[in-house]
C-alpha cells in the first residue's frame, strides 16, 4: 500500500489524544518498523538516541584530556593520544552531537510548530538520518583499527597532507566530513522547503515562531556553507589519494587556501551551532515568563542578520596568519557588527523576562543560564575581533575558555532547555523538577569551574594542544580544578539521563499542554498522533495557541475559524527501506576507499541502485503526482532552486581555486600553450544546444506530444555524450601531451574543475535517459511534466556553470 | 513542429500555470546564445580590443547565463522566491570567490 490512510481518525478540537496513542514511539515498534520509518518525529528520537549517544563518546574523550592536563608532567597518556582526543572530541562535538541533537527539534518540531504532517521529503529525511549515523560509525571506526584523526578538528593543511600525516588517520576524517556533509546538505534543502511551503494557511512569515525563523536561518547556512569546505576534503582526497598539488607550497599552493575555506564554512558552523539554540531560548522565555516575546520581528531580523554576517567574518579566525592590514581592518569591522543584532537578541530575551510571572522550572533555568553564559563568551568574542588583542589569545587557553562559554553555555545549554521543554510532548511523560534543578545547578557549577578559570589560563600563557606543561608557569591549580569542574558537568548530565530514563517509566502523564504553551505542537496531544493533527490547526496570529486560548492583550478571543481545507486528505507516507540501501552504499564506498577499489565499486553499484529505487519508489503514487505548498511551487522545484543555490558555491569554490592558482604552477605545461580553443567553442555550442533541446522536451511532455519529447529527451541526452566525448577527447590530449592531475598546479586545478562538471554533465545524462526509458515504456504523462522541468533546471545550471568555466578559464587571457 | 505551446493549454499543477516563453522565443534565445559564443571566440583574435577583452568577456557570459537562466530555466516566469532562492546565493558565492582570490591569489586587489 503506498500510503497509510488516517481519514477515519477521529477529528479532534484541541488536545484530545490520550497518551497511549504514542506516535513516533508507537505501535508496531519492530526493529523493521525504525529502519523503514520516514516519520518525522521517529526519525528526530533516532537523532536523539544517536545524537546523545555520540555526545557521550565525545564527552568521555574530553574527561581523559582533562585527566591528561589535571596536573604537570602527567602520565595518563602519550602525545599522539592526546592529539587524537582532542581532534576526535571536537569533530564528534561538532559534527556528531551538537549538530544532530539541533536536528532533534528540527525533526520533531518544526511540522507541529507550522502546522504540517510531516516534512517537504520524508524519505529524504530518513537517508539524512542514515548517512549520519553511517558517517559518525565511520568517524569512530577509526578507533577500532587504532589510526583515530590526530590533526584537530579544523584539519590545517599542509599537517593533513600524506607527507606529514601517511597512516589513514586523516583518511577517516575527510571521507567521514564528506559523508556527513551530504547528510547536512540534504536535510537543509528538507527544511527550508518544508518551512516555506509546508505553513498551515495563515501561518505567514512572520507569524512563524521564533524556534522555526532561527530554523529556516539554520538550514541556509548549512546549504551555502558546506560546499566550501566539502570542496577544501576533496582537494585534500585529491593530495593524498592522487597526488595533487592543492596544498603543495613546493608547486606553488598556498596554505592559506585551506584555512579561508574551512572558515568560510567554520564561522557559519558556529551560527549553525548556536542559532537553533537561540531559537528555542526564544520560545522557553516567553512561555515561563507568561509573556510574549519582547520585540519579535527584531529578532527575527537579528537572527537573519546574524546568519548574512556570519558569512563575512571567518578570517577572524586568521589574523595570525598574517593577512595585511586591510583584510584585518575589514574583518574586524565585520566581527564587531555582528555583536550588535547577538546583543540585540540579549536585551531582548531580558525584556521578555522583566516583569513577567516567571516560573523557575528546570527549562527555565538552562534558558536563563544560557542568557548569562553565552553573553560571558559573546563578550570574550568580540575581544577577538580585535587583531592585536587576538594575537595576544591565539592558540591559548584563553580561545578554549571562549568557545566553550558559546558551545556549551550557548549551545548545549539551549539543547537542554529545549529537550526539558519538549519532553513532555515528546514521550507524554514529566520529568522530575527537582532532579532537574539539581542537575542544571550541578552542570551550571562544574561548567563555570571547568571553563573560567581557563581564561586566566590563556591571559598568563598557557598554549591549547599541549598534552602536558612543567610546573613552572603555575598552571597546575586552575588545571585541577577544571578537571574537577569536567566530571561535576558529567555528573550532572548522568543525572539528566537519569531523570529521562525514570520518566520514561514512571513519569506523570504530562497532558497535551502542560506549561500553558505559546505555539501549535502544544495544541495537539502529547505524543501527537502519527499525522501530527486531526484537522490543520487554524492560526489566529503570532503564538496562535495563546490567542485561541487567552486572546490578544485585551483578552479578546479571536472567532474560531473553520478548520483549513485538506483537499488530499490526510496521507502519511509509506515507510521505505532505500534510504537506508542508499546510505549503506555510501558507507561501503567510503570505507573503500581506505582499503580496496573492488569495495567502492561495490559500494557505487549499491547507491547508485538504491537511488533508482527510491527516485522511482512512488512515481506512479497519486499523493506523489502534486506536492504543490503555499507558495504556489512545487515542492520537488523549490527543492531544486535550493539546491542549485548551494551548487553556486560549490562551483564558485572551484573556480576561485583555479583563479587563484592560475600562473603559479612552478613546471609546465601553462594553459595558453595546450588549451584547444576551437574544440571547446564547439563543445560549448553543443552544451547550449541541448539546453535547448531540453526546453522543446518540456514543451512537448507538457501537452502530452509523445514523439516529440522522446525525440528531444534523447536529443537532450545525446547532446549531453557528445559534450562528454569532447571532455574525453581534450583529457586524452592533454595527458598525451604531459598534461595531468599530478604534473602541476594548472593540471590539478583544471581537471579537478572541469571533471566535476563533467560529473555534473554525466548525472544529467542519467537523468535525461530514465526519463526516455520512463517515455519509451508509457510511463511519462502529462501529470509528470514537473519531474522533466525538475530534471531540466539541473541541466540547464550545468550549462551556466560552463558558460561561466569556458569564459573565465578558456577565453580570459 | 507542432505548434508554438505553452503550459498553459496544459496546466498540470499550481506552478505550471505560470506562463512560460513560447517555442519562438527558445530558439530566438538559442539563436543569440550562438552568436554570443561565436563573438566570444572572435573577439580573443581583435588585437585593438585587447585593452577592454577581459570586461567585455565578462559582459558576453554574464549576458548567457542571464538569458539562460531567465529563459530557459522560466525565471523571468516564475514566482520572484525562486529568483531570491537562486541568485542571492549566487550573488553570495560570487563575493566569496573574489575575496578568496584576492587573500591568496594573484589576483591582489589590496597590498598585503
Amino acid at each position: 500500500m503506498a500510503h497509510r490512510d488516517v481519514a477515519g481518525a477521529a477529528p479532534g478540537t484541541i488536545a484530545t489524544r490520550p497518551p497511549t496513542a504514542r506516535a513516533g514511539l508507537a505501535a508496531p515498534a519492530t526493529i523493521k518498523s525504525w529502519i523503514t520509518t520516514v516519520d518525522h518525529k521517529r526519525i528526530g528520537i533516532l537523532y536523539g538516541v544517536t545524537a546523545f549517544a555520540f555526545f557521550l563518546i565525545g564527552g568521555i574523550e574530553a574527561l581523559l584530556i582533562r585527566l591528561q592536563l589535571a596536573r604537570p608532567l602527567n602520565t595518563v597518556m602519550s602525545a599522539e593520544t592526546f592529539n587524537s582526543l582532542f581532534t576526535m572530541h571536537g569533530t564528534t562535538m561538532v559534527f556528531l552531537a551538537i549538530m544532530p541533537l539541533n536536528s532533534v527539534f528540527f525533526n520533531y518540531l518544526v511540522p507541529l510548530m507550522i502546522g504540517a504532517r510531516d516534512v517537504a521529503f520524508p524519505r529524504l529525511n530518513a537517508l539524512s538520518y542514515w548517512i549520519f549515523l553511517f558517517g559518525g560509525l565511520f568517524l569512530n571506526a577509526s578507533f577500532l583499527v587504532g589510526t583515530p584523526p590526530n590533526a584537530g578538528w579544523f584539519g590545517y593543511a599542509n599537517l593533513t597532507t600524506r607527507q606529514f600525516s601517511p597512516g589513514p588517520e586523516i583518511d577517516f576524517w575527510m571521507l567521514s566530513l564528506q559523508v556527513l556533509g551530504a547528510s547536512s546538505i540534504m536535510a537543509g534543502v528538507n527544511f527550508i522547503v518544508t518551512i516555506l511551503n509546508m505553513r498551515a494557511p495563515g501561518m505567514t512569515l512572520m507569524r512563524m515562531p521564533l524556534f522555526v525563523w532561527m530554523t529556516l536561518v539554520t538550514q541556509f547556512l548549512i546549504v551555502l556553507a558546506f560546499p566550501p569546505v566539502t570542496v577544501a576534503l576533496i582537494y585534500l582526497m585529491f593530495d593524498r589519494f592522487f597526488g595533487t598539488h592543492f596544498f603543495d607550497v613546493a608547486a606553488g599552493g598556498d596554505l592559506h587556501l585551506w584555512q579561508h575555506l574551512f572558515w568560510i564554512f567554520g564561522h557559519p558552523e558556529v551560527y549553525i551551532l548556536i542559532l537553533p539554540a537561540f531559537g528555542i531560548v526564544s520560545e522557553v522565555l516567553p512561555t515561563f515568563s507568561r509573556k510574549p516575546l519582547f520585540g519579535a520581528q527584531i529578532m527575527i531580523y537579528s537572527g537573519i542578520l546574524i546568519g548574512f554576517f556570519g558569512f563575512s567574518v571567518w578570517s577572524h579566525h586568521m589574523f595570525a596568519a598574517g593577512m595585511g592590514p586591510v583584510a584585518d581592518a575589514f574583518f574586524s569591522i565585520a566581527t564587531m557588527i555582528i555583536a550588535i543584532p547577538t546583543g540585540v537578541k540579549i536585551f531582548n530575551w531580558l525584556a521578555t523576562m522583566w516583569g513577567g510571572t516567571l516560573r523557575a522550572t528546570v527549562p527555565f533555568h538552562f534558558a536563563a543560564g544560557l542568557v548569562g553564559l553565552f553573553t560571558i563568551g559573546g563578550l570574550s568574542g568580540v575581544m577577538h575581533a580585535s587583531p592585536p588583542v587576538d594575537l595576544q589569545q591565539t592558540d591559548s587557553y584563553f580561545v578554549v575558555a571562549h568557545f566553550h562559554y558559546v558551545l556549551i553555555g550557548g549551545s548545549l545549554f539551549g539543547i537542554l532547555a529545549g529537550a526539558t521543554y519538549w519532553w513532555p510532548k515528546i514521550t507524554g511523560r514529566l520529568l522530575d523538577e527537582r532532579l532537574g534543578r539539581l542537575g542544571f545547578w550541578i552542570i551550571f557549577a562544574g561548567f563555570n569551574l571547568t571553563f573560567f578559570p581557563q581564561h586566566y589560563l590563556g591571559a598568563i600563557g598557557m598554549p591549547r594542544r599541549i598534552y602536558t606543561y612543567n610546573p613552572g608557569p603555575g598552571w597546575g591549580f586552575w588545571n585541577f580544578w577544571s578537571t574537577v569542574g569536567a566530571f561535576a558537568i558529567a555528573f550532572g548530565v548522568f543525572l539528566f539521563a537519569v531523570n529521562a530514563l525514570l520518566s520514561l517509566r514512571y513519569g506523570a502523564p504530562a497532558g497535551a499542554d502542560p506549561w500553558d504553551g505559546r505555539t501549535l505542537e502544544w495544541r495537539t496531544s502529547s505524543p501527537p498522533p502519527p499525522h501530527d493533527f486531526d484537522e490543520i490547526p487554524p492560526v489566529y496570529g503570532r503564538d496562535s495557541f495563546w490567542r485561541e486560548k487567552y486572546g490578544d492583550d485585551r483578552g479578546r478571543k479571536p472567532a474560531p475559524l473553520p478548520a483549513a481545507p485538506d483537499p488530499h486528505g490526510v496521507h502519511l507516507p509509506s515507510p521505505s527501506h532505500w534510504p537506508i540501501v542508499v546510505a549503506l552504499g555510501l558507507l561501503v564506498a567510503a570505507a573503500g576507499a581506505l582499503t580496496s577499489l573492488a569495495l567502492v565499486l561495490i559500494g557505487a553499484a549499491v547507491l547508485v541502485a538504491g537511488a533508482f529505487a527510491f527516485a522511482l519508489e512512488h512515481h506512479r503514487t497519486p499523493a506523489h503526482v502534486r506536492q504543490d505548498g503555499v507558495l504556489g511551487v512545487d515542492h520537488r522545484k523549490l527543492a531544486m532552486w535550493i539546491f542549485l543555490g548551494s551548487e553556486c558555491f560549490l562551483f564558485g569554490t572551484l573556480i576561485a581555486t583555479y583563479l587563484a592558482y592560475k600562473g603559479r604552477s612552478v613546471v609546465g605545461p601553462h594553459p595558453h600553450e595546450i588549451l584547444n580553443l576551437p574544440i571547446t567553442t564547439l563543445s560549448t555550442f553543443d552544451l547550449l544546444m541541448s539546453s535547448l533541446l531540453m526546453v522543446l522536451a518540456l514543451a512537448a511532455v507538457q501537452r502530452g506530444d509523445r514523439f516529440q519529447s522522446r525525440l528531444w529527451l534523447g536529443g537532450t541526452a545525446l547532446f549531453g555524450l557528445i559534450f562528454l566525448g569532447f571532455q574525453a577527447y581534450e583529457f586524452t590530449t592533454f595527458v598525451h601531451e604531459g598534461l595531468t592531475l599530478q604534473t602541476n598546479l594548472f593540471g590539478s586545478t583544471f581537471f579537478v574543475l572541469t571533471g566535476f562538471h563533467g560529473g555534473h554533465v554525466t548525472l544529467g545524462v542519467l537523468w535525461l535517459l530514465t526519463l526516455l526509458v520512463l517515455d519509451l515504456r508509457g510511463r511519462l504523462g502529462v501529470q509528470d511534466a514537473l519531474k522533466v522541468e525538475v530534471a531540466g533546471l539541473y541541466w540547464h545550471f550545468v550549462d551556466v556553470v560552463w558558460i561561466a568555466i569556458f569564459t573565465l578559464v578558456y577565453l580570459l587571457p | 513542429m507542432s505548434t508554438p505551446s505553452t503550459a498553459r493549454e496544459h496546466p498540470t499543477t499550481a506552478e505550471q500555470q505560470h506562463e512560460h516563453a513560447s517555442i519562438r522565443t527558445y530558439l530566438i534565445v538559442a539563436g543569440i546564445l550562438s552568436a554570443v559564443t561565436a563573438l566570444e571566440f572572435g573577439v580573443i583574435y581583435v588585437r585593438r580590443l585587447a585593452p577592454v577583452l577581459i570586461p567585455l568577456l565578462l559582459v558576453l557570459s554574464a549576458g548567457k547565463f542571464a538569458l539562460v537562466v531567465m529563459f530557459f530555466m522560466h525565471l523571468r516566469y516564475d514566482s520572484r522566491v525562486l529568483t531570491f532562492l537562486f541568485v542571492a546565493p549566487l550573488v553570495l558565492a560570487t563575493l566569496l570567490a573574489i575575496a578568496v582570490m584576492t587573500l591568496t591569489g594573484e589576483f591582489l586587489v589590496f597590498s598585503r
